[in-house]
C-alpha cells in the first residue's frame, strides 16, 4: 500500500466534519500560498513599473521639451517636431505610456503659459491623445468619463463641447462635477450657463473649485448673476453670493436685500455676510428692524458686520444688546460701544455678582 | 454532576463557543469585503483630485488643529513645527500645554518667540483654569499658532480648551506628537464639502506608524519597515485595523470609533454635545457614540467619513510595559463608554448605531477578549480531565490560524495596492514573517492586556492613563 492510500484511508477513519475541517484547511493553505506569491509578484511588478516610469518620463519630458523649444512659428512644424510627434504617436498606443505622457503634459502645462501653453494642446492633438481622451467619454465606467473630461479639459479640447454639455444633467455626481469644471474652465463666466438649468444641488467642494477655475480665468467679465441669485436651486444661489462677494457685484444689492427674507436661514445668513462685505448701508436698518425676528445666528452674522456699517444714531442698538444671552453679541456690542461711544461705555453699570459679564466688561475695558 | 450531565454541559459549551467563533469569522469577511469595495470607490473618486485648488482658495472652510501636550518636552519643538508645516490655506493651530511639569513651555516660548496676551476664552464647556496663560508669537512667520497653559486636567479636558478658544468651523483633534502630512487637511474636509444632504459630523484618518521611519523637521522624509517584532506585529495591526475594518464601518456609516490620535470634527456639533467627556479614558470613542447619539435624537442625516489614506504618523509602544499598558487603557475606555450609554445597545430609535455598531461592539470588542480567555480556561479543562477531543482541537486550531494569516495578507495586498509604502525590497518577505508570528505574539500580549483592563477597571478604579514613554523621532533622524 502506497503512502498516499494509507494517507487517504486515514482520512476517511475521521467523521465527516473533521473530514470538511481539513478541506477547508487545505482550501486555506492553498489561499494563503498562492497570495504570499503574489504579494511578492506584486510587489516586483511595482517596484518594475515605478523604474519604467521614472525612466519614461526622463525620456519623454526631453522629447516634450525639446518639442516646444525647436518651434520657431506656432502654425508650423519642423521636421525634427514632425520626427518627435510621430514617435510621441507611437508611445501613446501603450496605457502605461500613454498615461506618463499626459500626466508629463498637464505637468508642462502648469509651469508654462501662453504659445507654450498651446503647442502643448496642439501636441496632445497632434499626438492623438485626444483621441483617447474622447473614447473616454464613451466608456460605461463613470470613473473612466470623468478621466476623459478632465484630460480634455486640461487641453481645452472644445471639439467635443456639445457631447460634454449634453451631459451636464449626467446622474453620476463625480461626472456632473467635472463636466462644470470643464466648462468653466474653457469658457470662464461664459461657461456658467449650466447654472441656468441646474437639477441637482452644487456641494461646497464644487463651488471651490469652480470659484478656483474662474480666478484661473483670462475673461474677469462678470455676467449678470440676478437670475442666479433668484435660482430655485439653493445650492445657485449660495455659489451666486460667493461670487457676488469674490466680484464685490455692488449692482446686485437689491436683490440682495430682497433675499434677507428667503426661506432658508443658512442663505440668509450668507446674505448679511455678502451684504456686510460690500458695505450696503441700506440693509442696516432693515436687519436692524427684524433683528429680534432672526434666529441667533443671523444676529451674530449681522453683529459681524455691524461694525462697518455703524453710525452715532445706532447707540441705542448698541445698548439694547449689550447684555444679549450669546457671548459674541455682548462681547462685539460692548467693543463697538467703547470704540464709538467711550462715554457711555465708561458709564455702563456692572454689578460684581454677575462675574461672567464683569469679565467680559473688564477684557474690553482693557483691550 | 453525573456523566450525562457533564456531557451535555461540555456539548452547550462547544455549541456557544462555535456560533461565537463563526459570527465572528462572518463579520470579518463581510467587513472585509465591504473594505475592498469602499477602497476601490475611495481611489476611483479620488485618484484625480487637484487638492491644490482648494489650497489656495479664500472661501474654504476654517480648521483649528488642536493638540493637548504634557511633559512632550522631548519632541514639542520639532511635533508644532510639523502642524505648522501644512499647506491648506484656512488652518490655525492651538497648542495646549496640560499643565506639563517640564520644560514644554519654556522651549515653545523661545522657539517660537511667543508672548502672553490678554485673550478672552468664550468657556462654552467648563473646564481647567489657565496657568500661564495664552501666547501668541511676535513672529508673523508663526501667526498661526497660538500656545495655552493651563492647569493640569488631562487629554479631555486640553482639548475642551482648544474647543472653547476655537472659532474655527472644523477643528482637528491631534496628539501633539503625530506627524501629519503637509496635505493632510485638505483631503480630511474634501468629506464635509461634498456632501448636500446630509452632514458630516465627524472624519477620522488612517494612524500609521512612525517607529524607524526617518523624520526630519517634523516632516515625514521616508518609510521604514521597523526592526523590532513588537513594532511590526503593530504596523501590521493598525493595517488590518484601519484598512479592513474601519473603512467598512465607514461605508456602512456605523463608525463608532474616530481615533484620539487624529480626527476632524463640525466645531458646532462637538461643542452642541458638551465637548469630551473629562471622566472617561476613553474619550475618542465616547465623543463619537455621544454625537451620533445627538444626531439620531434631533433626527438630522448624518455621516461619518473616513479616509483611508496614511495622513497621520505616529510612534508605537517599543516594549511590552508600555504597549501593555496602552492597551489596557484603551480597554478600559471602550468599557466605561459602552457602559455609560448602554441605553443605546438595540434600541430601535438609535437605528444602526443601536443595533449593528453597539451590539458588535459590546460582543466582539468588550466581551471577545474575555470569552477568548474563557476558552483557553475551558480548554486547559478539557485537556487536564482528557476529556479533550485532540482530533477536533487541532483542525479547528489549524483553521483558525490559516484565517487569521488569510485575513492579515489581504490586508497587506490591500496596501500594496493602494499606498504601497513600504517600497524597499525584502520588506515583503518581513511581512509575511510578521503575519505569520503575529498569532503567537502580538495577539497573546494584546489579550492579556484586555483582560488586566478588565480587571482593572472592576477592581482598581482608581487607576487612570497609564505612562507612555517617548522615545522621540530623534533616533531616526538623518543629518544634514
Amino acid at each position: 500500500m502506497s503512502k498516499y492510500q494509507y494517507f487517504i484511508e486515514y482520512f476517511e477513519q475521521f467523521p465527516l466534519v473533521i473530514q470538511l475541517l481539513w478541506i477547508i484547511s487545505g482550501f486555506f493553505m492553498i489561499a494563503v500560498l498562492v497570495l504570499i506569491s503574489y504579494l511578492k509578484m506584486l510587489r516586483s511588478y511595482l517596484r518594475k513599473k515605478e523604474k519604467n516610469t521614472t525612466k519614461y518620463e526622463k525620456e519623454y519630458e526631453l522629447s516634450l521639451l525639446t518639442y516646444l523649444f525647436s518651434g520657431n512659428e506656432v502654425d508650423e512644424v519642423n521636421p525634427e517636431q514632425q520626427l518627435i510627434i510621430d514617435q510621441l504617436k507611437t508611445c501613446s498606443i501603450d496605457k502605461l505610456k500613454r498615461k506618463i505622457l499626459v500626466s508629463l503634459l498637464v505637468k508642462l502645462k502648469k509651469d508654462i503659459s501662453g504659445e507654450m501653453s498651446e503647442s502643448i494642446n496642439k501636441l496632445y492633438s497632434q499626438t492623438g491623445l485626444i483621441g483617447y481622451g474622447i473614447a473616454q467619454l464613451k466608456s460605461n465606467q463613470w470613473h473612466v468619463v470623468v478621466k476623459g473630461v478632465r484630460e480634455l479639459a486640461q487641453f481645452h479640447s472644445t471639439e467635443v463641447y456639445n457631447e460634454i454639455f449634453n451631459i451636464r444633467n449626467h446622474s453620476n455626481r463625480e461626472i456632473r462635477k467635472e463636466v462644470q469644471l470643464y466648462l468653466v474652465s474653457l469658457f470662464n463666466f461664459k461657461g456658467l450657463a449650466f447654472l441656468d438649468d441646474l437639477k441637482t444641488s452644487l456641494s461646497e467642494w464644487d463651488q471651490i473649485q469652480l470659484l478656483e477655475e474662474l480666478h484661473r480665468g483670462e475673461t474677469q467679465e462678470i455676467p449678470d448673476i440676478t437670475p442666479w441669485l433668484r435660482s430655485e436651486n439653493e445650492s445657485v444661489v449660495f455659489f451666486t453670493l460667493k461670487l457676488a462677494k469674490t466680484y464685490n457685484q455692488f449692482e446686485v444689492k437689491n436683490t440682495l436685500i430682497d433675499l434677507l427674507l428667503h426661506k432658508n436661514k443658512e442663505v440668509r445668513i450668507q446674505v448679511i455676510l455678502t451684504l456686510g462685505h460690500l458695505n450696503v448701508v441700506e440693509s442696516k436698518e432693515i436687519l436692524k428692524r427684524n433683528f429680534n425676528q432672526s434666529s441667533q445666528e443671523e444676529q451674530v452674522v449681522f453683529f459681524k458686520i455691524f461694525e462697518s456699517l455703524y453710525d452715532n444714531n445706532d447707540e441705542s442698538f448698541l445698548l439694547e444688546h449689550i447684555r444679549h444671552k450669546n457671548f459674541d453679541i455682548k462681547l462685539k456690542a460692548l467693543s463697538m460701544l467703547k470704540k464709538f461711544s467711550i462715554d457711555t461705555f465708561k458709564n455702563i453699570e456692572v454689578l460684581p455678582t454677575d462675574i461672567a459679564y464683569a469679565k467680559i466688561f473688564k477684557f474690553v475695558e482693557n483691550n | 454532576m453525573d456523566t450525562g450531565s457533564i456531557h451535555i454541559l461540555i456539548y452547550v459549551i462547544n455549541i456557544f463557543f462555535i456560533v461565537y467563533t463563526l459570527t465572528a469569522v462572518g463579520s470579518y469577511v463581510i467587513l472585509g469585503t465591504l473594505s475592498l469595495f469602499e477602497t476601490i470607490k475611495y481611489f476611483r473618486k479620488n485618484s484625480y483630485v487637484d487638492y491644490k485648488q482648494i489650497l489656495s482658495s479664500t472661501v474654504s472652510p476654517s480648521i483649528s488643529i488642536i493638540a493637548p501636550a504634557y511633559n512632550e518636552s522631548l519632541n514639542i519643538i520639532d511635533n508644532v513645527s510639523s502642524l505648522l508645516s501644512n499647506h491648506y490655506a484656512n488652518y490655525d493651530v492651538t497648542i495646549i500645554n496640560d499643565g506639563s511639569t517640564d520644560d514644554s513651555l519654556e522651549k515653545l516660548i523661545e522657539a517660537y518667540d511667543l508672548e502672553c496676551i490678554d485673550y478672552l476664552i468664550n468657556e462654552q464647556i467648563k473646564t481647567q483654569a489657565l496657568r500661564a496663560g495664552v501666547f501668541k508669537s511676535t513672529n508673523p512667520a508663526f501667526e498661526k499658532l497660538t500656545v495655552i497653559d493651563k492647569e493640569n486636567g488631562g487629554k479631555a479636558d486640553a482639548l475642551n480648551v482648544g474647543l472653547n478658544m476655537s472659532k474655527s468651523d472644523y477643528v482637528v483633534c491631534i496628539d501633539v506628537d503625530c506627524l501629519l502630512l503637509e496635505d493632510a487637511l485638505q483631503k480630511m474636509i474634501k468629506p464635509f464639502l461634498e456632501t448636500t444632504k446630509t452632514r458630516v459630523i465627524a472624519a477620522g484618518g488612517v494612524i500609521r506608524i512612525a517607529n524607524s521611519c526617518v523624520v526630519k523637521n517634523g516632516k515625514l522624509l521616508a518609510v521604514n519597515f521597523p526592526k523590532k517584532l513588537i513594532e511590526k506585529t503593530q504596523v501590521l495591526e493598525y493595517i488590518r485595523a484601519f484598512l479592513l475594518s474601519r473603512m467598512a464601518w465607514s461605508r456602512l456609516n456605523g463608525l463608532l470609533i474616530i481615533s484620539g490620535a487624529f480626527g476632524l470634527f463640525d466645531r458646532k456639533i462637538i461643542i452642541e454635545v458638551g465637548g469630551y467627556d473629562t471622566n472617561t479614558i476613553g474619550e475618542d470613542l465616547e465623543i463619537i457614540v455621544r454625537m451620533r447619539m445627538h444626531m439620531e435624537e434631533q433626527n438630522i442625516k448624518y455621516k461619518m467619513a473616513y479616509i483611508p489614506d496614511p495622513l497621520c504618523w505616529t510612534e508605537a509602544p517599543d516594549n511590552y510595559k508600555t504597549f501593555i499598558s496602552q492597551r489596557n487603557r484603551w480597554t478600559r475606555g471602550a468599557i466605561e463608554t459602552l457602559r455609560k450609554h448602554r441605553k443605546i445597545g438595540l434600541n430601535y430609535k438609535y437605528r444602526l448605531l443601536g443595533l449593528l455598531s453597539y451590539p458588535y461592539w459590546f460582543l466582539y470588542e468588550r466581551i471577545g477578549p474575555v470569552i477568548e480567555t474563557i476558552g483557553i480556561v475551558y480548554l486547559t479543562t478539557l485537556v487536564v480531565f482528557q476529556k479533550l477531543r485532540w482530533d477536533y482541537a487541532f483542525v479547528l486550531f489549524i483553521l483558525a490560524y490559516l484565517f487569521t494569516v488569510l485575513f492579515s495578507l489581504v490586508a497587506i495586498l490591500t496596501e500594496e495596492h493602494t499606498f504601497h509604502q513600504y517600497k524597499e525590497k525584502g520588506i515583503g518577505y518581513k511581512m509575511i514573517l510578521t503575519v505569520l508570528l503575529e498569532p503567537f505574539t502580538l495577539h497573546l500580549l494584546i489579550l492579556y492586556a484586555a483582560i488586566r483592563g478588565n480587571w482593572d477597571y472592576l477592581f482598581n478604579k482608581n487607576k487612570r492613563w497609564g505612562a507612555m514613554i517617548r522615545k522621540g523621532f530623534q533616533k531616526s533622524k538623518v543629518n544634514n
